[in-house]
């Protein structure tokens, strides 16, 4: 695993959790990992948070009152592409899947251990660019440069976030080779093997929805059956 | 075992390798017949005893009536020949042979007359031994008469016929082998349909009561369906009136039985969920604590590590009937992923237990599976065999036909044949063995079968030679390899 530790300035991380013992040890587990930790108790008092100040990683928990996990993240979404890691407390397919939908980028089951929560922090973090990526990728209409973070569509700059941006340069990486979604998770996610295969797919949904003309017809990003995603050559 | 397990061909050969696992023994008590058994002997007796007192009705007439057409017609046919022999013998000049040989005969009869105390007979082969003494005598004292005789040569009739001198008589022997042969064919063919009748009543037995039983073979697969775990398994309670009552009733209880089981689900469900949040805390407090751990006094250190132990333990607990309540509730996801077998079994084992993992031939093989519910299924029997079954021994991965097989095998004392049916039900716990004496074996175990059951494979348990347990885990290999 390709992971960079965060020389100078300390990472900032929003932790919204309605729980306050698991806000404050979970704060004071990243504080101890090197993170700057920011609290919110509620959704509104995070989204209140974002519109005065950004966030390198914002963990947000599903459970929340009012607003719920799901909505404050399709909020969030609107605003920022901001790496957002939800906290669920089953591993129910309904909640991961919804958390996908919704925008996460990562989830983690409660209960979760800290160290494994700083990796994947870290993992999204990472600097999606690695050595041997070439500085500039054309793919169909697109015009990737991984090293300056841009991709243009027919010219015009997709936003695209973080997560969404790494996945797309391990693909442009290698132009028609088929990366399997095992490598992918560890790539661009950091997971070492149980990784879930959905989180892949959930974001190569999203992927397609912004750099296809026809996201059910992919023909940038191709599905290659049983086997991963391929870039088209 | 679970619902959704599927019978591997050829796995039982992986399963139980000639010399490696005690064959499983099968005890079979007698049963009764039970009442589709009496009804359909019952029919099948009935059928036997009709049709033998028939067979032996059409017996007596026809053979009866046959027997006395035949003798009826020789014995006027003899009449007739007496008839003219008395004639031939009033006529002087005509020696008796000369008189025999004019005389309209039969095919295979044979004619032979007395007349003043000598014999004259038609043929060499028959003389007058042939005739019944008491036959004789009664023609000679002047009584007409007839005897069916078997002879070497076949079944034969003699008649005689007094003439009218005293002590002369006119005997004639015909025979009787085609009507014999009419007699055989009918005899057999009786005894025939008198053996075929049982039979046909056993047939049309199965055959009439199978409607008849057909509702209590629904009842019957109802309630098994229900034992293995499928509680939505109720009785159509029209069709049937005799049935409605025992639809009902089933429906009833069935409904009640389902309701408490999903409230139990619920229950576990949500106690579990609610200590998911108390565990988070104290699972990263330990994390926290981990970090300052080297300013730690040592004792404060072993505090921490026992602690730390017992959380884990705690959590795997919680993980484990969450899952349970999840399956229960029938909100179980399965996340497939092709994978490499050895090094997901790698990974559920933990590192100082790495040296017991055996790959045998055809151990390199990819599975379709949840890998998630594989480890953990993998690693709940490593668990089980080194919490209470005396310590692993080996982990053997192999493959044949198409199937692979993970086979966590131990040193304890073994599953008793009585205990291996149900030792991977939610609550079971080993009897004086002390495996599953422990906390949260039950759950290990049952949970292993679900796993294993929702990846379309199964589980079982054997013996291995020498003593200890061999759980197999079974799974279909994954075709196309990637």
């Amino acid at each position: 695993m390709r992971v960079c530790k965060t020389p100078g300035v300390p990472r900032s991380v929003l932790v919204v959790e309605d729980d306050l013992r698991i806000r404050r040890i979970v704060s004071l587990a990243l504080t101890s990992e090197g993170f700057r930790v920011t609290e919110a108790e509620t959704g509104e008092e995070c989204l209140a948070l974002l519109t005065a100040r950004s966030f390198d990683v914002i963990l947000l928990d599903v459970m929340l009152p009012g607003r719920d996990g799901f909505d404050v993240c399709r909020s969030i979404r609107h605003q920022s592409g901001a790496p957002i890691i939800m906290v669920t407390a089953r591993t129910d397919s309904h909640d991961v899947v919804a958390g996908l939908e919704a925008g996460a980028d990562d989830y983690v089951t409660k209960p979760f251990v800290a160290k494994e929560l700083s990796a994947r922090i870290r993992a999204l973090l990472r600097r999606a660019s690695g050595s041997g990526v070439p500085d500039r990728v054309q793919a169909g209409n697109l015009e990737i440069s991984p090293q300056n973070g841009v991709v243009l569509r027919d010219g015009a700059p997709v936003p695209l976030t973080r997560t969404e941006f790494g996945l797309l340069c391990e693909l442009a990486a290698t132009p028609g080779r088929v990366l399997s979604r095992e490598l992918l998770l560890e790539r661009v996610w950091g997971y070492d093997y149980f990784g879930d295969s959905r989180i892949v797919d959930a974001h190569i949904r999203r992927l397609r929805t912004k750099v296809e003309d026809d996201p059910a017809h992919p023909r940038v990003v191709l599905t290659v059956r049983g086997m991963g995603y391929q870039l088209q050559p | 075992m679970t619902t959704a397990s599927r019978t591997a061909p050829g796995v039982g050969a992986i399963r139980e390798p000639p010399g490696s696992a005690s064959v499983r023994r099968v005890r079979r008590s007698l049963t009764p017949l039970g009442l589709r058994g009496r009804v359909t002997l019952a029919l099948a007796v009935v059928a036997l005893v009709l049709s033998a007192l028939v067979g032996g009705a059409v017996w007596i007439s026809v053979s009866g009536f046959l027997i006395s057409k035949r003798t009826q017609a020789l014995v006027a046919q003899t009449g007739a020949n007496t008839e003219q022999v008395r004639r031939g013998l009033s006529s002087p000049g005509v020696s008796a042979p000369q008189l025999l040989a004019q005389l309209p005969r039969e095919i295979g009869s044979t004619s032979l007359l007395l007349v003043d105390d000598t014999w004259t007979t038609t043929s060499l082969q028959v003389n007058r031994d042939v005739l019944p003494a008491g036959l004789r005598s009664a023609v000679l004292a002047g009584q007409p008469a007839h005897q069916r005789i078997r002879t070497d040569q076949g079944p034969r009739l003699v008649v005689g016929l007094p003439l009218a001198e005293k002590g002369s008589a006119y005997f004639e022997i015909f025979a009787l082998d085609e009507l014999d042969q009419t007699l055989r064919t009918l005899s057999t063919t009786l005894w025939v349909v008198m053996l075929a009748a049982p039979l046909g009543g056993l047939v049309l037995g199965r055959w009439a009561l199978r409607p008849a039983f057909r509702p209590l073979d629904r009842v019957a697969a109802a309630a098994s369906a229900f034992a293995a775990g499928d509680l939505t398994a109720r009785l159509d309670p029209r069709g049937d009136p005799g049935l409605v009552a025992i639809a009902n009733s089933f429906n009833a209880t069935a409904e009640k039985l389902e309701g408490r089981v999903r409230r139990d689900a619920k229950f576990a469900a949500d106690v579990s969920h609610e200590l998911r949040s108390p565990l988070t805390t104290m699972v990263t407090a330990l994390d926290v604590f981990e970090a300052s751990r080297a300013r730690l006094a040592a004792d404060g250190r072993e505090a921490l590590d026992l602690l730390r132990a017992e959380v884990r333990r705690f959590e795997h607990l919680v993980e484990d009937l969450l899952e349970i309540s999840r399956a229960d509730a029938g909100s179980a996801d399965v996340v497939l992923d092709v994978v490499a077998l050895p090094e997901l079994v790698r990974l559920a084992v933990p590192a100082r237990l790495q040296d017991r993992v055996v790959l045998a031939p055809g151990a390199e093989v990819w599975v379709e599976v949840d890998k998630r519910r594989l480890e953990r299924a993998i690693s709940n029997l490593v668990d089980n065999a080194e919490r209470h079954g005396g310590g692993l021994t080996a982990v053997v991965v192999r493959s044949r036909d198409g199937w692979a097989e993970v086979a966590v095998e131990d040193r304890g004392p073994g599953i008793d044949d009585s205990e291996r049916e149900r030792i991977f039900d939610r609550f079971a716990r080993g009897r004086g063995t002390g495996r599953g004496s422990g906390a949260g074996a039950g759950l290990g175990l049952s949970l292993v079968a679900r796993h294993v059951a929702l990846l379309g494979g199964e589980v079982s348990v054997t013996d291995v030679d020498g003593g200890g347990a061999r759980f197999a885990v079974t799974l279909p290999t994954y075709r196309d390899e990637p």
